[in-house]
């Protein structure tokens, strides 16, 4: 479904990303661990088309997502980092301007109040500006939104960035209700104990390279965490 | 598909500026900046018209005047006076009678300012030389956008950029610095949709206030708007200001769409602005006066003086002759359709008749330089915008400098047949009678029509640099990052 074959990607003469290959296919949850600066964004860039590669191919559901830029759109649901929002717009229309865009329609309230609720929002917050929301506020909006589209994809940019414990352990349960149904995900973290707890699959990389690609049933916490750092100092 | 996301971000922007008040804020402004620069123009054209009025009353007056006193004086009722004697055709052509040629205004003439503050609206016609009425006052270049006066065509060529840059420097960059844009562009929206539609619920409100309200308080307070006549220029008003709005809105467009930064997208609006409203303009108004120079009016005044001074040589004899009228006061009535006009006073007329032919040349040079530069601004004008809306504007409220050429033009011609009216009564000696009172020449105005045509021009040259900023943009379009 998420899919990349021999990925190049330059920036100037900075090779960000190196050759890399991965394939998430439906029902997996495929974590990319690195640090900071290792093209795990990047990588999620070029899925989206916001950059191009420099060599090698990205496909989504089988389509070159440059050739197919829309198309492929329609596949994916995308939560960055930050989830930015309109911050005159109180989260409910800021919910049902994107899911418009994402579905092509008008999703009634009930609907809405529902997603927002489901992502963990308190109901008293929907109708309030966002402007006032806190980052773990707006983060659930934005996994409200991608909710929404009821993707064969989701994207996920360090998406637990800003969530408290709890509502982190509830976007893990929603990651793996959407795997269980069919949806390939690709998600970056820093968390290890997250890629263990939800992922099927993990990848680390570092400096634009994929060094290795492992099953997490295959690995406990620790081992995971002492091969991580392995590769880290290496 | 398109259209429904197209129509769905439309109305999220119009939500969005609705909810932050930019909306509110900036039509409020413009509307406040129209009425102002209506109410101008308004007034400006009222005293225009209160003018012509007052002149019109003056000369019926003067008119009646003159009837009342020549049947007062046929009667014996009252004594002639030597200098305002209404038998005398030399009085009468030379001031008694007077024409006032004036200007009339259009519909649309509050809407534009343009040469009706530099050049004469009306005209005071005798039969003294024309040196002496047309060319009294400064002949100015006739193209001086720098006398900016704060008329409806002033907000629209100097102001309304800046309205357009307000509401749309940032249409694109702003999504992209918020973070807003990614979470756009990771839906199934295509850029160019999302900024056509971000683009129309900017340009559609004020486009609709610039080019709209103006027309409606015309509609309101001079129904002469309604005339089937007046649709060119009402059209040519509506289209003109759509074109001229959309050249500013493509410009956003492009630099929204090149610009790395909304600070870099206000900088790069700003000295377009500064390129086309300001610098152009002056720089042109530079170069034509350079490449067109004014005539020397003190040729003009000495060249006057000196035919004078050879008139007063030649006709010597007439003007060293005395006033018969001090001996025989009987003269200065008409006796067998004649009456005596003093020859003093046929040499003042043949004086200034000779002024006219002999400065003809230099008056010739005035009109061919006025011609030249107005022909320099129509060759250069597209350069710049903001010229060929601001001529275009003149033009369609009937203040062009066109209309006020034509306007000398038959002012001079007009002039000619008074004197020709009064010449052969002057030097013949011919009394003036009540008949010749009805059918002396008046003035009548023969209007130039708004010219379709030149609209059309102008619009292209409007139009076609606003599509070429498009094409650019849409080239561009697939360069633009979004991260």
């Amino acid at each position: 479904m998420l899919k990349t074959i021999q990925l190049d990607k330059h920036f100037g003469s900075h090779q960000a990303l190196k050759a890399i290959s991965i394939d998430v296919k439906p029902g997996e949850i495929y974590c990319l661990l690195g640090a900071n600066g290792a093209g795990k964004t990047t990588l999620i860039n070029l899925f989206l088309n916001f950059l191009q590669p420099t060599g090698g191919q990205v496909l989504v559901n089988g389509r070159d997502v440059q050739q197919y830029p829309l198309e492929s759109k329609r596949d994916i649901a995308y939560i960055p980092e930050l989830v930015m929002l309109y911050g005159v717009l109180s989260g409910l229309e800021n919910l049902e301007y994107f899911a418009a865009l994402a579905t092509g329609e008008k999703l009634p309230r009930d609907k809405l109040l529902s997603l927002l609720q489901g992502a963990g929002l308190d109901a008293t917050a929907a109708d309030r500006r966002v402007s006032t929301y806190s980052k773990g506020m707006r983060q659930k909006v934005g996994i409200a939104i991608a909710m929404a589209k009821n993707a064969k994809a989701l994207l996920l940019d360090e998406p637990t960035s800003g969530l408290d414990p709890k509502a982190a352990n509830e976007f893990s349960q929603l990651l793996t209700k959407a795997k269980d149904s069919g949806v390939a995900v690709l998600t970056t973290t820093h968390d290890l104990f997250h890629a263990k707890q939800t992922g099927t699959r993990i990848g680390i990389m570092r400096r634009g390279e994929l060094l290795t690609e492992l099953n997490s049933a295959d690995v406990s916490h620790s081992e995971l965490e002492s091969l991580y750092l392995q590769y880290m100092e290496a | 598909m398109k259209s429904a996301l197209f129509g769905k971000v439309f109305l999220h922007e119009l939500r969005v500026l609705i909810a932050d008040r930019t909306l509110l804020l900036v039509g409020s402004l413009l509307v406040a900046l129209v009425l102002y620069g209506f109410y101008n123009g308004y007034q400006e054209t009222l005293q225009r018209e209160h003018a012509a009025q007052e002149l019109a009353k003056k000369q019926a007056d003067k008119h009646a005047e003159n009837i009342t006193t020549l049947r007062a004086l046929l009667g014996g009722e009252q004594k002639p006076d030597p200098f305002a004697n209404p038998f005398d055709p030399a009085s009468v052509g030379g001031g008694m009678e007077m024409r006032y040629a004036t200007l009339p205004t259009l519909a649309l003439s509050p809407l534009a300012f343009g040469q009706s503050d530099m050049l004469p609206n009306y005209y005071k016609v005798t039969d003294r030389s024309k040196a002496s009425f047309m060319y009294d006052t400064e002949i100015e270049n006739p193209w001086n956008l720098l006398s900016g006066h704060f008329d409806i065509t002033f907000v629209l060529v100097y102001l309304f950029p800046l309205i357009i840059f307000a509401l749309s420097y940032n249409l694109l960059t702003v999504e992209r610095e918020q973070g807003t844009l990614r979470m756009l562009l990771s839906q199934p929206l295509s850029l160019a949709i999302l900024v056509a539609g971000k683009l129309l619920v900017r340009a559609l409100p004020v486009l609709l206030i610039m080019a709209v309200l103006p027309l409606l308080l015309l509609g309101v307070l001079r129904p002469q708007l309604f005339q089937a006549d007046q649709l060119p220029a009402v059209l040519g008003w509506l289209g003109l200001v759509l074109a001229y709005g959309g050249f500013w809105f493509a410009l956003a467009l492009l630099v929204n769409i090149i610009g790395r930064s909304s600070a870099t997208n206000a900088l790069a609006l700003m000295a377009a602005w500064v390129l086309f409203v300001l610098v152009i303009p002056v720089v042109l108004n530079i170069v034509v006066g350079l490449l067109s120079p004014a005539p020397s009016r003190i040729e003009l005044a000495t060249k006057t003086r000196l035919i004078t001074i050879e008139g007063l040589n030649r006709y010597h004899d007439k003007l060293s002759s005395d006033y018969r009228f001090t001996q025989d006061p009987e003269v200065l009535l008409p006796r067998d359709g004649k009456i005596e006009v003093a020859p003093r006073r046929q040499a003042q007329f043949l004086i200034q008749r000779d002024v006219d032919k002999e400065i003809q040349r230099v008056l010739n040079e005035f009109s061919t330089q006025l011609a030249v530069q107005q022909m320099l601004v129509e060759r250069f004008g597209w350069i710049s915008p903001a010229i060929v809306t601001y001529e275009g504007m003149a033009a369609i409220a009937g203040n062009g400098a066109a209309r006020y050429l034509e306007f000398q033009q038959q002012v001079d011609r007009f002039h000619e047949r008074w004197k020709e009216y009064f010449e052969p009564r002057l030097l013949n000696s011919i009394a003036m009678t009540e008949q010749d009172y009805a059918e002396m020449p008046h003035f009548e105005w023969a209007e130039v029509p708004v010219q379709v045509s030149g609209i059309l021009k102008r619009l292209l040259l409007l139009v076609i640099p606003a599509l070429i900023v498009i094409a650019f943009a849409i080239r561009r379009m697939r360069r633009f990052s979004v991260v």
